[in-house]
């Protein structure tokens, strides 16, 4: 007797949610492609972004992160130099969003592939996006911790 | 005999996962790690319901884990922000004051160095040029002072006195101006 159809789109779908790895990836991925889609719907010259910094509201003062939007919409449009006049840790950042969409859609066909080397796979991982994240926030968190202290 | 494993609490598990992912990304940018509280919080009540869900009916939980994990990391970074914007804002408080008694200083060191310097104006116009020297130092304004209020009694007295022969003499009274 042959499986049907639902039975095997059911054992796929399982298989898949057991894997938490592949989705934090997709997940991930998603949230990196949302980034992206609102800094290409909104324009940088019209300026009618709908975030506000919370931060400089509060305290009257601008944060390290002010201009990230208009960088980020600049970026995307090419104009690279116009983006380090609004937020020169701009090209930083969005090089993080840009290098994790590459590595999730790689780590995650790596994973499906070699299934024998997964925990190497996620150590590799871990360690890697660990140190891109630090260096491209270091910053923002610097602007943190030296407010905490 | 193959375990059956169910599914439950796997949704409750992704959807925290969305949430803690994206309140992550938002809690690492200043602008807007303050509001990043508040998903932090919903992910890591979906993220409890779901882990406690999948372990009722021994489904994996390593979603739901994953999820929890990581937005209690978000919320620690978005509070610690919190904590950051409220002491800016203590320190923003304080600083009006702080500006105005700087003014009063600069406006103090001001008049002290312009009392004991000599004031210069020159005024020039169609080749014609006026020029206005003074010395505004308090000690000699005040010795001016003394000497024109004690030395020249003597010398307002005469002129009083001319004054009075004058109005004797011709019978006219001096104008007031």
């Amino acid at each position: 007797m042959f499986p049907e159809k639902n039975d095997v789109m059911n054992n796929r779908k399982v298989r898949f949610l057991n894997e938490p790895y592949l989705i934090i990836n997709i997940v991930f991925a998603g949230v990196i492609l949302l980034i992206f889609a609102y800094s290409g719907i909104f324009s940088p010259d019209k300026d009618s972004y709908p975030v506000v910094c919370i931060h400089q509201k509060l305290t009257g003062q601008p944060c390290v992160s002010c201009g990230l939007s208009h960088g980020f919409s600049l970026i995307v449009r090419g104009r690279i130099a116009e983006a380090y006049t609004w937020n020169i840790y701009a090209m930083r950042v969005f090089l993080f969003f840009a290098s994790q969409l590459f590595l999730r859609t790689v780590f995650s066909v790596f994973y499906l592939k070699y299934p024998d080397t997964r925990r190497q796979l996620i150590l590799v991982d871990c360690i890697g996006s660990g140190i891109i994240f630090f260096v491209a926030f270091w910053p923002f968190m610097v602007s943190i911790i030296s407010g905490i202290f | 005999m193959e375990e059956v494993r169910n599914n439950s609490g796997q949704n409750l598990g992704i959807a925290a996962l969305v949430t803690a992912v994206i309140t992550f990304v938002l809690a690492v940018i200043p602008c807007v790690g303050l509001v990043a509280i508040i998903p932090g919080i919903i992910a890591i009540i979906l993220a409890t319901v779901g882990l406690s869900q999948a372990n009722r009916n021994n489904s994996p939980r390593g979603v739901a884990l994953a999820g929890l994990i990581i937005a209690i990391i978000a919320s620690m970074i978005s509070l610690s922000q919190i904590f950051v914007a409220g002491k800016i804002a203590q320190k923003a408080d304080k600083w009006p004051n702080n500006i105005q008694n700087i003014i009063n200083d600069v406006q103090d060191n001001v008049t002290r160095e312009i009392q004991d310097n000599n004031v210069s104006i020159k005024i020039e116009s169609n080749g014609d040029k006026v020029e206005i020297n003074t010395n505004p130092n308090k000690k000699d304004q005040e010795k001016t002072l003394e000497e024109l209020e004690g030395g020249d009694k003597a010398k307002a007295d005469t002129l009083n006195k001319k004054a009075d022969t004058l109005q004797k003499k011709t019978g006219n009274v001096p104008r007031k101006k």
